[in-house]
């Protein structure tokens, strides 16, 4: 193990939520430092990108003067790695839609391994470390061994380290549509009704798929003891104008818990490792390994409390891809600095929505080139 | 708000403003002089501080003059044309501008005074207006209007026109409006153009379209080289850049430079740095699009990860970025005041390589004849616009090749009956 990777788990090793934003950021910028430094060292267009960054990285005097990349450039095929593709062990790709390019990420074993330790350690924080059955709401192909894995793979398997036992309750019908099995969740439900379960779904499938057929029946798992987790995009239920609160209490209707045991969290597979689960008091927190910087549109600036912008993710965890510092296409609210009530140290932030799809706009718009008069 | 400019919610609406402009146009006709009267008046009326700061104000009162406005309509209607007189043509024939009746405009959403610029081409004519204002320059052109109003008491000019606002997808409005009017001037984009071109127009309608198109600057080695000239020239790169945020089809998006040996082009991007670095301190962005933040981000991380020979120059804010590199093919563009900078052996290359939608050349050549051949070559390739560098945006006819104001009137010829 190299000395940097060394440092890297020496961060991981620490409670996710305990340091100060002061503390925090000792740690962590001198460890980015290092490597960003190991990146330039690994590819030579990151290194020139650093190269031309307005402030020289090592006289960088806090995180957010430290050159960051958009998201978008991991969208390449093949993925964006420092690492020889023989070391490449896994592929995580975004989810997308039809005509849309998901990003790559390209996971060697080190990193590979410090993902799952991170999130388990962020899982830990807020359902503690106890093993319990793990219901998936998912098809098992979700999770196939294979060189590539979607963000509802990553997602179900960085809860792995929880479960005693796994059951996945969908299958694919013969359209390749998701199927609900009723008898297995019965069964399921039955069987673990009185101990302390975990769940997990994609948002809106667990709404589509478990919970809107089971409200309409009227059917209650009776599961009081149960943690729900979900994470994916609120766009198709806010087609459907299932809002944040409604969805809770639906889930919690269904499975006969309270609506603070459904978890949402906020994550993507580009910030491999980091995962942002709700608190208590409905804020989202950053682990030590990672930090969140919101910044200005206009201005690219850090904004204060209070304030809405551009989401950038940190992570110290990817040493395979240049994942360390990344603008998001996510917009989110600073909530408080450090403070929060739940007890959790560092900032609190709440996540507000998507940018609006980057477009050229008005007579200058010119997206294709003219094909010449036959 | 005032009657003339209307929310509109219904064809119904769209129909009953095009009905009150029929009949204006049906019962009154306006000379150019006259119109160009009230326009003078009008200019004059948008100096105070209430429209000072809307986007292109200044270029607007200088479009509005008499001066300005008074050759055009002389090259392009004839001599005679200002008081309505017929124009001598050959032998027993002569020739007089009637306007097409109701001409339907279609702003760019980009451009604050498009929806005047593009109305006074209509008026000129001796047409009536109904203009479509995008809902986001509904304000800027609300404050606008309101000075016509003042400058107009006899209402010559404001009895024919009507401005619609409505969103952009209500297909039903945009409709209406095209069965309504005679003539269609349209700019904007790819998207929008094309939406607009389809609707129902009656078979007689005039069209005029405008758009989408880029546009790019060109030096030759001695422009560039000459460093008492530098200063001053980059300054003009940067006035083309900042105006209307690098959004309008006659911003540059790319400059190419004519590589010269012993002279590097890093040395003039530095010189081009302090020009955009100035022009920002005077006319600092007031909002963004996260939308446009991200694409400069993008555009910047990209080109310096593709190739490691490739340079930029950027501040920590998205105010402004200069990429540096070579080739002669146009790159996608980015807008936001982002400006690629290629070097290139000789510019035939990059000109030979035009394909249409590029609409003005920008030039900094020292040699008049080298100019000349450029230019014909631009033009070939389908530029429509070749002007010196720092007047890229000024407006002006043809634009986009296409006459204003002769583009919205019928020229009519009389050949005398007595022989």
């Amino acid at each position: 193990m190299s000395a940097l990777e060394a440092r890297i788990d020496e961060l991981l090793a620490i409670p996710p939520y305990a340091l100060s934003p002061q503390d925090r950021e000792l740690a962590f910028l001198a460890l980015l430092k290092d490597e960003l430094e190991y990146a330039c060292s690994r590819n030579a267009g990151y290194r020139n990108y650093v190269r031309h960054w307005p402030v020289e990285p090592r006289a960088a005097p806090k995180v957010a003067d430290l050159p960051y990349l958009p998201v978008s450039l991991l969208k390449a095929d093949p993925p964006f790695a420092l690492v020889e593709p023989h070391e490449i062990k896994k592929t995580l790709t975004s989810s997308f839609t039809t005509g849309q390019t998901p990003s790559r990420i390209a996971l060697d074993s080190p990193t590979a391994r410090r993902m799952s330790k991170a999130v388990a350690a962020i899982v830990q924080d807020f359902l503690g470390a106890q093993r319990r059955p793990y219901l998936v709401v998912d098809v098992p192909g979700s999770v196939a061994q294979g060189p590539e894995m979607g963000a509802r793979g990553a997602a179900i398997r960085g809860l792995m380290p929880f479960a005693t036992e796994v059951t996945y309750c969908l299958r694919p019908d013969s359209t390749g549509d998701l199927v609900l099995e009723r008898d297995k969740l019965l069964g399921f439900a039955k069987t673990h009704r009185d101990s302390a379960v975990l769940v997990y779904g994609f948002t809106y499938i667990l709404w589509q798929y478990l919970v809107r057929p089971l409200l309409a029946e009227s059917v209650s798992l009776e599961m009081p003891n149960v943690h729900i987790l979900h994470s994916g995009g609120w766009k198709r239920l806010q087609d459907e104008a299932v809002d944040k609160k409604s969805f809770n209490h639906g889930l919690a209707q269904v499975f006969g818990c309270s609506a603070d045991r459904v978890i949402d969290f906020y994550g993507m597979v580009e910030n491999v490792g980091v995962i942002y689960p709700d608190c208590a008091e409905g804020n989202k927190h950053v682990p030590v390994f990672g930090e969140v910087i919101v910044r200005d549109p206009l201005t690219l600036e850090p904004v204060g409390e209070g304030e809405q912008g551009m989401v950038q993710v940190c992570s110290v965890l990817p040493t395979s891809f240049p994942g360390h510092l990344l603008l998001t296409e996510d917009v989110a609210e600073i909530v408080c600095r450090d403070g929060c009530r739940c007890g959790r140290r560092g900032i609190g932030f709440r996540f507000v929505g998507r940018v609006p799809k980057s477009e050229l706009r008005g007579c200058g718009n010119i997206r294709r080139t003219r094909e010449p008069a036959q | 708000m005032n009657d003339l400019i209307r929310n509109i919610d219904s064809p119904e609406e769209v129909s009953t403003a095009a009905a009150e402009l029929r009949q204006v146009v049906d019962a009154s006709k306006i000379t150019p002089n006259a119109c160009l009267e009230v326009l003078e008046a009008w200019g004059n009326a948008l100096g105070g501080p209430e429209t000072a700061a809307i986007p292109g104000i200044a270029f607007l009162r200088l479009w509005l003059r008499r001066n300005t406005l008074e050759p055009i309509i002389t090259r392009e209607l004839g001599q005679g044309a200002l008081y309505g007189k017929w124009m001598e043509d050959s032998g027993r024939s002569h020739l007089k501008a009637y306007p097409v009746g109701i001409v339907g405009h279609w702003p760019a959403g980009n451009i604050e005074i498009q929806p005047i610029l593009s109305m006074t081409c209509g008026l000129l004519g001796g047409n009536a207006c109904l203009v479509r204002v995008p809902r986001g320059l509904r304000d800027q052109t609300y404050q606008l209007i309101g000075k016509l109003i003042e400058s107009d008491s006899d209402g010559l000019l404001t009895t024919r026109i009507r401005l619609l606002v409505f969103d952009h997808e209500r297909l039903d409005l945009h409709r209406a409006m095209a069965r309504s009017v005679d003539g269609a001037m349209i700019w904007g984009g790819e998207e929008a153009v094309s939406e607009i071109r389809s609707l129902p127009f009656a078979h007689w309608a005039r069209m005029a379209v405008f758009g989408p198109r880029i546009s790019v600057a060109a030096m030759d080695a001695a422009s560039w080289c000459n460093l008492s000239a530098r200063e001053a020239l980059c300054r003009r790169i940067a006035r083309d850049v900042w105006q209307f945020d690098q959004q309008a089809c006659s911003s540059p998006q790319v400059l190419f430079l004519e590589r010269e040996k012993g002279h590097s082009a890093d040395d003039f991007v530095q010189a081009l740095r302090a020009a955009f670095e100035a022009e920002n301190r005077i006319h600092p962005r007031q909002t963004m699009d996260a939308a446009l933040t991200t694409a400069i981000c993008q555009a910047r991380a990209s080109w310096l990860l593709e190739d490691v020979a490739n340079s930029a120059l950027f501040p920590a804010g998205p105010d402004w970025t200069i990429l540096l590199g070579q080739g002669s093919d146009i790159p996608p563009p980015t807008q936001g005041k982002t400006l690629t900078v290629l070097e290139v052996s000789d510019l035939q290359e990059p000109l030979a390589k035009l394909d249409g939608n590029v609409q003005t050349l920008g030039l900094a050549i020292a040699d008049p004849e080298r100019e000349e051949t450029l230019a014909s070559m631009a033009a070939s390739r389908g530029v429509d616009r070749i002007v010196q560098l720092g007047r890229m945006h000024v407006f002006g006819p043809p634009w986009d090749g296409i006459d204003l104001i002769r583009s919205m009137v019928r020229m009519v010829r009389h050949v005398r009956s007595l022989d």
